[in-house]
């Protein structure tokens, strides 16, 4: 059994959000309460470090890095949100980034997520990969303008647009089960990494495989 | 009159779904179950992009997670550090959360404590930056300029590192173990505008988003959930975590398997005793 007592609170946590399985009560809501209170502080502490003293003191102070006082100054417009009367000069600092943002993504995104996924759908030509490898080829552009039909909404899905719609839900539920699948999967790690924290590093009784 | 099996089953008290659930993950973490664990294309081709590495080449690796995807992350970051530390690779890490030094210290610790690098030639950390799209899309012309300091306050022009490598085109690969869409914005802007190959490791809520840029190959190779884990794991003979926790993860899923089948029966007997 552990005698540190970061494992034993650790631990203590760990069974009181387990608590709110059987019912809710104090020592979950306490719990969980102070989960957000030590969250809110720590990010509030990193923010302030990296953002506000690495990122505008001391490049401003030392290094007399004037034009950063421009971010310092839209930051400070945010605030205005605070009160009824300053809100409105929030909406340049928001305007600023969103247009940024804009500019950012917008281009870079039409690129990968557009351009390059469509070229993604063509067929390679006849003979030159494995069958199985065509027959993804070919379910994977079927799925696809499939499943474009079915967002299509400016004429009724009857007739071929109908059976192309159904046939694009059927590949959105295909994708909807899988990723759900790989959620429970995720969520099942998440309890597998408490039960090994528990079993291995408090209690001691797991065949532990070392940490990092 | 006693009530029909079906009736039972559909009103079943989840507490009890929540103790089988969790007997069925916990008993093979204490007794494993030594279930074989089969890498796939996506993992192969994960670990290939490291083998390619070779002696005094350096990475960007990039802890994009925090303490809650611990579990499903670390097994990953654990196995790429070991594996390229054994070979001789340098690493530049940063990471693009507010807790993510937390969880990259046991690694630099591990680096410089216990595998003998030296901090500032063989591994560097460059800490957080608010901000990941500037961070990703700034990291392209210059490291030093996006982390004019490590995490530990230095300089980092002083650094021979960084003084070798200081953008992506002096990298040779770029890690990504991320627990959001990070993974993505590494591909759209640091392949997508630097052309930098970019391998990523994502949770099993992630993953799915990263097969359009796996196929099209924007994304050399990654690796989803634990399970991707401990395909890395079983690929670069570093078993953890990862490889034991399968075995509960298969029992899990079992047994929730079990309770839909379950429920779909008993709905579909419901139905039909009603009409």
């Amino acid at each position: 059994m552990s005698t540190d007592l970061g494992v034993w609170v650790a631990a203590f946590f760990t069974l009181a959000i387990f608590s709110s399985l059987y019912r809710d009560n104090p020592v979950y809501r306490f719990a969980e309460s102070l989960l957000v209170g030590v969250s809110a502080g720590y990010y509030l502490v990193q923010y302030a470090y990296s953002a506000l003293y690495k990122k505008l003191w001391i490049p401003v102070v030392q290094d007399q890095d004037w034009g950063l006082l421009f971010g310092g100054l839209l930051g400070l417009l945010v605030l205005g949100r605070l009160h009824r009367r300053t809100e409105w000069l929030a909406r340049f600092a928001i305007a600023f980034y969103v247009a940024a943002w804009a500019g950012y993504l917008i281009p870079s995104a039409m690129k990968a997520q557009v351009l390059e996924q469509i070229a993604g759908t063509w067929l390679s030509p006849a003979g030159s990969v494995p069958l199985g490898a065509a027959v993804n080829e070919v379910l994977l552009l079927v799925g696809v303008i499939s499943i474009l039909v079915y967002f299509y909404f400016s004429r009724e899905h009857v007739g071929a647009l109908g059976v192309a719609s159904r046939l694009g839900i059927t590949f959105l539920m295909l994708g909807f089960g899988a990723s759900f699948g790989y959620t429970i999967m995720g969520r099942i790690t998440l309890l597998i990494g408490r039960f090994q924290f528990l079993f291995d590093r408090w209690l001691g009784i797991g065949p532990s495989s070392g940490g990092v | 009159m006693p009530r029909p099996w079906w009736e039972h089953a559909l009103r079943l008290d989840r507490r009890l779904l929540f103790v089988a659930v969790a007997l069925a993950v916990a008993i093979p973490v204490l007794f494993p179950l030594g279930l074989p664990v089969v890498p796939g294309k996506e993992s192969r081709d994960f670990f290939a992009a490291l083998e390619q590495l070779q002696p005094g080449d350096v990475i960007l690796f990039s802890f994009d997670y925090e303490a809650d995807s611990r579990a499903e992350m670390d097994p990953m970051t654990r196995v790429v550090w070991r594996y390229c530390l054994g070979r001789g690779v340098r690493i530049i890490a940063l990471t693009n959360y507010a807790g993510g030094p937390g969880v990259a210290e046991p690694y630099i610790e591990l680096a410089t404590k216990q595998l003998g690098q030296v901090y500032g030639e063989d591994v560097v950390f460059l800490g957080y930056n608010p901000d990941y799209s500037g961070t990703i899309l700034r990291l392209g012309e210059s490291f030093r300029a996006t982390f004019p300091a490590d995490q530990y306050g230095r300089s980092t022009a002083d650094f021979p590192l960084l003084q070798r490598a200081n953008r992506y085109a002096d990298t040779k690969l770029i890690v990504t173990i991320a627990a959001s869409s990070l993974a993505e914005y590494w591909t759209i802007w640091a392949h997508g505008k630097y052309d930098a190959k970019v391998i990523a490791g994502a949770t099993a809520i992630q993953a799915v988003h990263l097969y359009p840029y796996y196929q099209t190959g924007q994304v050399s190779g990654f690796l989803g959930g634990l399970k991707g884990a401990a395909e890395l794991e079983r690929l670069a003979e570093l078993p953890g975590d990862a490889t034991r926790g399968m075995d509960s993860q298969t029992t899990g899923h079992a047994v929730i398997v079990l309770f839909i089948l379950l429920g779909n029966v008993a709905y579909f007997a419901q139905r039909r005793r009603k009409s």
